[in-house]
């Protein structure tokens, strides 16, 4: 049996899992909103996770299952999930179970998201030559993935979209607000705070790293890419957000600002080899300062909300 | 109309996951032999969490339950499907309407369901023409019915359902180090349910403990439920250990460790009186048991050095590299 779904087609611009995702809802037709509006709504463009030493792997440091399941739960999108280590010895079990939920999903005409390097979409199979076709967003033609090798070691992990369940839009976005108040406060449990920085204090940590030059070359190349994207999403899910609530006016700006000085910094590192480390700090600086003051405009719009919830103001 | 009713034999003793999932495990081969050993193999046995004021509810606050029940599932390489949840956000009807059918898809091919009724106890039926779930509670013998509708609704605000599936083969030996490792983390994370931190575990929870028998504002019914839970797991792991140690000699002290502390036991459960028809702890021994519970705080404190030093002469891959899954904060 050979079923693909020729129209699905990643392109990395969020260079998140919100481009997989997105490639995966606009195919089923259960979202026609932009990749900015979605990255803000599932509040995944909010998270902002560095490895201190500025590898790669950063800005995708987290709990896929729990929190790509919160994306999905957040937009009103009932998801499935799962993964593990692929030396795990149930692997086999669950990668067995994996390729029958992906290709059932691939059935009833959803592609589904797997990691593969990045967050993928599974947008076909092939059962007589045993492989999942990907779209990856690097090249036109689908990938081959046979099916003895999904999972990418170490990690394997794949969601399925299942069903999509009308929520109130404005709700939908002053929550995201909520998430954006705690991701900019709260460092990820997840985590070790020595060798990962969250929030706030990724910034801080960015610089700490610029400064000793004990870092990545090639993963700041990559975390720079992934942030500055994540901080343009932002600042166009705002432009929208302010025009529903005139309020969120100086957030709006405040974030612009961010937007700048990471596209800024990100034109720099890509273009330059050695750009001035005094000036990309500077450039930090700026950021963090306007981001703080956007969350500051977002949690006096949200302060009942915040109040309601003290403790632990990202539970619903 | 299909129905189904296997009909398991569930009885509460250990933790209610524990008597649960022997239920269902045993009925269909996937495990055979007694039940410490499956509170063992799976960590179960070794968590432990005192909420500040002895709330029954301690005994099944763990952590969360999908973090805290799937690694030791994984551990004796049985296959898992499970979901939960929180019932008032929007999604949980379809997540329900969802579980309905693997639920009963489950037990279609002779496998229960665990469920969190509250406690756990297990779907062991259904009948499609009433559209109705069996529930089993380990108590009675008797079944609850559930509305296909209503499934997962309960007073409280969580929802839990775990189906299970094939099985590999783990060399005892690797089971029993990485129950081990399981139970070096329920001992050294004082808080298994951030951001909250009302609820105490491992060497933390003794402390908690201690701290409410002193000062004596505490939930009478739960500080029994506690003691009764806390004696029967003591039980179990010295079992579990008297085993493990003909597979790892090195845990012979551990077991020995153990045994010592089963010998306070008796002492902890004297504490316990009946007064007219209620059980509860005899506020006049409150000085007794703290002692008894700091002595057996000190034992297993030294019990967990065993097993870490036993655990640090064997790579431990699944705790080198940072997973992308586990611990986080509900949201």
């Amino acid at each position: 049996m050979t079923v693909i779904l020729t129209n699905v087609k990643m392109t990395i611009e969020s260079e998140s899992y919100i481009d997989a995702m997105h490639a995966v809802l606009t195919h089923k037709g259960w979202t026609t909103y932009s990749k900015p509006m979605l990255a803000g709504m599932t509040s995944a463009a909010f998270r902002f996770t560095v490895n201190r030493r500025l590898t790669a792997e950063g800005p995708t440091a987290y709990n896929w299952i729990a929190e790509n399941f919160l994306a999905a739960d957040f937009i009103g999108i009932a998801a499935s999930s799962n993964a593990g280590f692929t030396f795990d010895a149930t692997f086999p079990l669950y990668r067995d179970a994996a390729i029958l939920q992906i290709k059932k999903a691939i059935d009833d005409g959803t592609g589904a998201v797997i990691w593969k390097d990045r967050f993928v979409v599974a947008a076909g199979y092939d059962d007589e030559r045993q492989i999942l076709l990907l779209s990856n967003g690097r090249e036109e033609e689908m990938e081959q993935l046979p099916y003895h090798s999904f999972g990418c070691n170490p990690y394997w992990y794949y969601q399925v979209l299942e069903n999509r369940i009308p929520l109130d839009h404005l709700e939908v976005c002053r929550e995201s607000l909520m998430q954006a108040v705690y991701r900019w406060e709260t460092h990820d449990p997840m985590l070790p705070e020595s060798e990962y920085a969250c929030g706030k204090s990724a910034y801080a940590a960015i610089t700490s790293a610029l400064q000793n030059g004990e870092y990545d070359r090639e993963g700041w190349l990559a975390v720079i890419r992934s942030y500055a994207a994540s901080k343009q999403n932002i600042r166009s899910y705002f432009t929208v957000l302010e025009t529903y609530w005139p309020s969120l006016r100086e957030a709006a700006l405040q974030y612009a600002r961010v937007a700048e000085a990471l596209e800024e910094m990100n034109r720099l590192v890509q273009s330059d080899d050695m750009p001035a480390i005094e000036r990309l700090i500077v450039l930090l600086d700026e950021a963090c300062q306007a981001e703080e003051k956007a969350i500051m405009a977002i949690k006096l719009f949200m302060r009942e909300t915040i109040d309601i919830r003290k403790g632990d103001i990202a539970l619903r | 109309m299909p129905n189904v009713r296997l009909q398991l034999d569930m009885k509460r003793e250990a933790k209610s996951y524990i008597d649960s999932l022997y239920a269902i495990l045993t009925a269909t081969g996937l495990f055979g032999g007694p039940k410490y050993r499956l509170s063992g193999l799976t960590g179960m046995a070794f968590k432990f969490t005192v909420h500040e004021r002895l709330l029954p509810l301690s005994v099944s606050a763990y952590g969360e339950w999908i973090n805290e029940h799937r690694p030791g599932i994984d551990n004796l390489g049985i296959y898992t499907v499970l979901d939960a949840g929180r019932t008032r956000h929007p999604t949980f009807r379809h997540y329900q309407q969802d579980a309905v059918l693997w639920v009963k898809e489950s037990l279609n091919r002779g496998v229960g369901v665990i469920y969190w009724i509250p406690e756990f106890g297990i779907i062991d039926g259904y009948d499609e023409e009433d559209r109705v779930f069996f529930v089993q509670d380990g108590w009675s013998g008797e079944s609850q019915i559930v509305l296909y509708d209503n499934l997962g609704l309960n007073f409280t605000e969580f929802w839990y359902c775990q189906a299970f599936g094939g099985k590999v083969d783990i060399p005892l030996e690797a089971m029993i180090l990485e129950s081990l490792r399981l139970a070096i983390y329920d001992w050294d994370t004082p808080h298994k349910t951030l951001p909250n931190t009302d609820i105490g575990s491992g060497r933390l929870a003794y402390d908690f403990l201690i701290r409410a028998l002193k000062q004596g504002d505490y939930d009478e019914g739960g500080a029994v439920y506690i003691l009764d839970s806390y004696c029967y797991s003591r039980e179990e792991i010295c079992a579990y250990l008297q085993e493990a140690r003909a597979v790892y000699p090195e845990l012979g002290e551990a077991s020995r460790l153990y045994e010592e502390l089963i010998g306070i036991l008796p002492l902890i459960r004297d504490g316990i009186i009946e007064t007219s028809g209620a059980r509860k702890v005899d506020r006049n021994q409150v000085e007794l048991l703290t002692e008894q519970f700091a002595a057996a705080q000190q034992l297993e404190d030294r019990t967990v050095d065993v097993f870490r030093s036993l655990s640090e002469r064997y790579p431990d891959p699944r705790r080198s590299i940072i997973p992308r899954w586990g611990i986080h904060t509900p949201k």
